[in-house]
């Protein structure tokens, strides 16, 4: 098999196929832990509707020459995968593609129902070709309903779930995160669902389709405020980083520039604790203080007092100090904190993928998965593919077409190995980026320093 | 109901709190036999809030209902001899362990991996805890917002100016759930083949920090730092309010946006022209295009601009309030909230499957335990002990 040669025996998804069309996060992400895992995640794109994240942000922030070969969220997404070229709209295409899902156990897919039901690739459509087949489609509201031919970002369906209206600064509007977090959840539940068929599929020979409404996965996450309404009529209002019950709890200033720790009270003791570290044992004795209830009717008050001393220190070195006594505390880590950060690093939670030699990208590390399974290891990451990498290896090997035939398909545009029509995000200077401040600094040294912390592990295969 | 896609599965379920019962419930509500072991005074989450008619009671906390659906419930106190052997008993015949003590705890217990692995070599533990099972932060403490922190997610989360922020809610603790859900198929999927066990290691930091999109990438890729984005960034996808609420505006997927199809859909001469009409302009004007902006929403309905905008395949996203969730067509159309019947608390409205499995669906068979509910079904039904036994067991605070 293609992957033999990297891939470790004991990988607990070894002999899995998967194919996928996937683009942006939710299914490329829950694919790619698919396939650290061992299943073989041949992913289909296209020359004539170029992957958004290939022309996103890039290598250096240089837009030049192949610049989709170089786009760092589509490595971050797609580790782990073999990439083949194809283009749907020619029945050569499709019928590459049916071939390919006759000879796998997974077709996902995170488009517009519209686009599946234009090429005749639904559940219905496919079980004929392969009858234990195991379909996912991922979209935004799901995959029937009203609402089921909008397409959506990952902030729209955290919009429609009830976690933005519920989240945000007391005094603020509905709030979120700069990453398209929901795209995440959807992804999580994408693993959980696949592993879930699989194992039915085992056991029983049945493929199935699985619906995933990325807005929906959401909603199963946000519990406490749906059912707080449905049965109470209520609805809490926003409380920044307020707990429901806890005090001191929030995320208070410490020593530099946008320098920040969490603090979570949770019991008399930690209070004492807090106040010892703090070397404010007058506020142990202040009676508005004393205990859980009056702290939290005095929170504000109190996240005012803390705040003033936290000032005083270095993020790390109070969070040290209060984890030393028993109080839940972590500094608010940035990009480069996580990259350093000495727990993650003994985890090797940051795993070195080599690029292809025509990138000219260096080793980098890449964040790996929140599991260890310690039995059956993930393999060894390789990077994402370059556009058409390995058409060769699926379409020839696997799919038996000569080299006429291979040069026939891309002579006709069927496969390629570069867009048709590349149009790069322009991508403003860093330094103007740092100045709007739209990034809080940059370094000119990071290679040095990547490279010093995260040397290359193995050469690419 | 055809039955689940995990029939057959034997758990045995130690966690409390949120994220090990999160994970617990994805497998029992696609099929899987869970028993679920309390101690004596119950899951602490029993008293989380809210409350079924505001009434604090031990089967009256709506996440804990949500939380422990389709689950058998007994009690153990692990601080008795009898109840750790028991333990043992029960991961004889099990497929699955989850747990999300501190890492220190099972060890202590006399059930870490190894020795559990001696009673049933076949036997899937999964370990939920803050940090993982090793490094420098293994035995810090944690709630969500410390997990935010550490986990690299609150840094670009709130206003440039302000303190960041987290989600409300506990966030950190379902992803965790969820991850640990897959993990412990992934495990069971190799066990199924091969016979062979093993252990599970799950960090809720790793949960976070495995989902961070192009954070740590700025820098690997270009020495740059992320920060939450300043107020007015030229950004056309941020967040406006509406005559009634607030709608998240998209004019496209990014790449070739045509200026003037926006300026025609929300009717605004006044975007026409230089000003705006490139990114670099839009940036420019970043302050006076965002304040004109904000006047246009303020005036609409989102609902009706939101499904204006999707009609034309732009993808505005709607901000949804509980109360609009509940209410909403599309969840009503798939089927998502349920109804329940508890035997205590009665029938209530619980949001129901995450996604729809159309061979196994997703299924309610049985509702959240009443503490100890299943103690004699399990104890007596399983382990075959003696009827009369039971009460000499809870004499002896053994359940």
């Amino acid at each position: 098999m293609p992957q033999s040669s990297n891939t470790a025996p004991t990988a607990p998804l070894n002999g899995v196929r998967i194919v996928e069309m996937g683009q942006l996060i939710a299914i490329p992400w829950a694919m790619k832990m698919l396939g650290d895992m061992g299943a073989q995640v041949i992913r289909m794109e296209s020359c004539q509707r170029l992957e958004s994240y290939r022309g996103d942000s890039v290598y250096l922030n240089d837009i030049s020459g192949e610049f989709w070969n170089r786009g760092a969220n589509f490595y971050e997404q797609n580790r782990n995968k073999l990439g083949i070229t194809l283009d749907l709209n020619s029945d050569d295409g499709l019928s590459i593609l049916r071939q390919l899902v006759s000879i796998s156990d997974v077709f996902v897919e995170n488009f517009t129902p519209r686009v599946i039901k234009n090429f005749k690739l639904e559940y219905e459509d496919l079980r004929i070709i392969r009858p234990d087949i195991i379909m996912v489609s991922s979209t935004g509201y799901g995959y029937s309903g009203p609402w089921s031919g909008f397409g959506a970002t990952g902030p729209a369906t955290e919009g429609a779930s009830g976690l933005a209206y519920t989240s945000g600064y007391a005094d603020g509007p509905p709030a979120m995160p700069e990453i398209p977090y929901t795209d995440y959840t959807a992804g999580e539940h994408t693993v959980y669902g696949v592993m879930a068929a699989l194992m039915h599929r085992l056991r029983t020979g049945q493929g199935q389709f699985i619906d995933i409404s990325q807005t929906q996965t959401a909603s199963a996450t946000v519990p406490e405020a749906l059912m707080d309404f449905a049965v109470n009529g209520r609805i809490q209002p926003r409380m920044g980083n307020q707990h429901m019950s806890k005090a001191p709890h929030g995320c208070y200033p410490c020593q530099g520039d946008d320098r920040w720790i969490a603090i979570a009270v949770g019991d008399d003791d930690q209070w004492q604790s807090l106040c010892g570290a703090l070397g404010q044992e007058g506020w142990a004795e202040d009676s508005r203080f004393s205990l859980g209830l009056t702290r939290w009717d005095n929170r504000l008050d109190l996240d005012a007092l803390v705040a003033v001393e936290t000032c005083k220190w270095d993020a790390h070195d109070l969070m040290s100090q209060l984890q030393a006594q028993g109080v839940p505390a972590g500094a608010v880590l940035d990009s480069k904190d996580l990259l350093f950060d000495p727990h993650l690093m003994e985890r090797g939670f940051y795993e070195v993928v080599s690029h292809h030699p025509s990138t000219n990208i260096p080793p980098l590390p890449y964040a790996s998965r929140p599991w260890k399974l310690l039995g059956t290891p993930a393999v060894a990451g390789n990077a994402a593919p370059l556009m058409g990498e390995h058409n060769n290896l699926v379409l020839g090997e696997l799919l038996c077409r000569s080299d006429e035939q291979l040069a026939e398909l891309e002579r006709q545009g069927v496969i390629g190995y570069a867009p048709v029509s590349p149009r790069p995000v322009q991508r403003p200077p860093l330094d103007e980026q740092v100045r709007q401040g739209r990034m809080q600094r940059f370094e000119a040294d990071f290679q040095e320093k990547v490279s010093k912390a995260y040397p290359p592990a193995v050469e690419r295969k | 109901m055809p039955p689940g896609a995990l029939e057959g599965v034997k758990v045995l379920d130690l966690t409390h709190h949120i994220a090990g019962p999160y994970c617990t419930k994805l497998l029992a509500d696609f099929g899987a036999d869970v028993v679920k072991v309390e101690r004596v005074e119950g899951d602490p989450a029993r008293r989380f809030a809210p409350f079924f008619h505001d009434e604090v009671g031990p089967d009256n906390g709506l996440l804990f209902l949500y939380l422990n659906t389709n689950k058998q419930g007994v009690t153990l106190n692990l601080k008795t001899r009898q109840g750790i052997d028991m333990v043992k008993e029960l991961v004889r015949d099990s497929d699955v362990l989850v747990e999300n003590f501190a890492p220190r705890i099972m060890p202590s217990l006399g059930l870490d991996y190894q020795s559990l692995s001696d009673i049933n070599p076949s036997l899937v533990m999964v370990s939920i805890s803050n940090f993982g099972q090793t490094g420098p932060y293994r035995d810090y403490k944690a709630d969500d917002i410390v997990e935010y922190a550490l986990g690299g997610l609150m840094y670009i989360f709130g206003s440039y100016d302000r303190e960041p922020l987290k989600h409300a809610l506990h966030q950190a603790q379902f992803k965790a759930g969820t991850n640990a859900a897959s993990a412990t198929l992934m495990a069971l999927y190799h066990q199924r083949l091969t016979g062979r066990g093993q252990h599970v290691d799950l960090s809720i930091q790793e949960s976070i920090a495995s989902a961070l999109r192009d954070v740590v990438n700025n820098y690997t890729n270009t020495g740059a730092v992320r920060r939450r984005q300043p107020n007015h960034s030229g950004d056309l996808t941020r967040i406006r309010q509406t005559s009634d609420g607030h709608i998240l505006p998209n004019p496209g997927m990014g790449l070739g946006l045509d200026w003037q199809v926006v300026v025609d859909f929300l009717d605004a001469p006044e975007l026409d022209g230089e000003k705006f009409n490139t990114p670099s302009a839009r940036l420019a004007n970043a302050e006076e295009l965002g304040e004109i902006l904000d006047r246009i929403f303020i005036s609409k309905n989102k609902y009706d601009m939101y499904i204006a905008a999707n009609e034309k395949r732009f993808t505005y996203g709607v901000i949804q309030s509980p109360k609009e969730v509940l209410a909403d067509e599309q969840l009503k159309h798939r089927g998502f909230f349920v109804e329940i019947d508890h035997p205590i608390v009665g029938p209530l409205t619980y949001p129901g499957a995450p996604f729809l499995m159309h061979g196994t669906p997703w299924d309610v068979r049985s509702t959240a335990p009443t503490l100890g509910q299943h103690n004699s079904a399990v104890f007596v039904g399983r382990l075959g002990i003696a009827v009369e036994e039971l009460p000499r067991l809870r004499e002896s605070e053994v359940i």
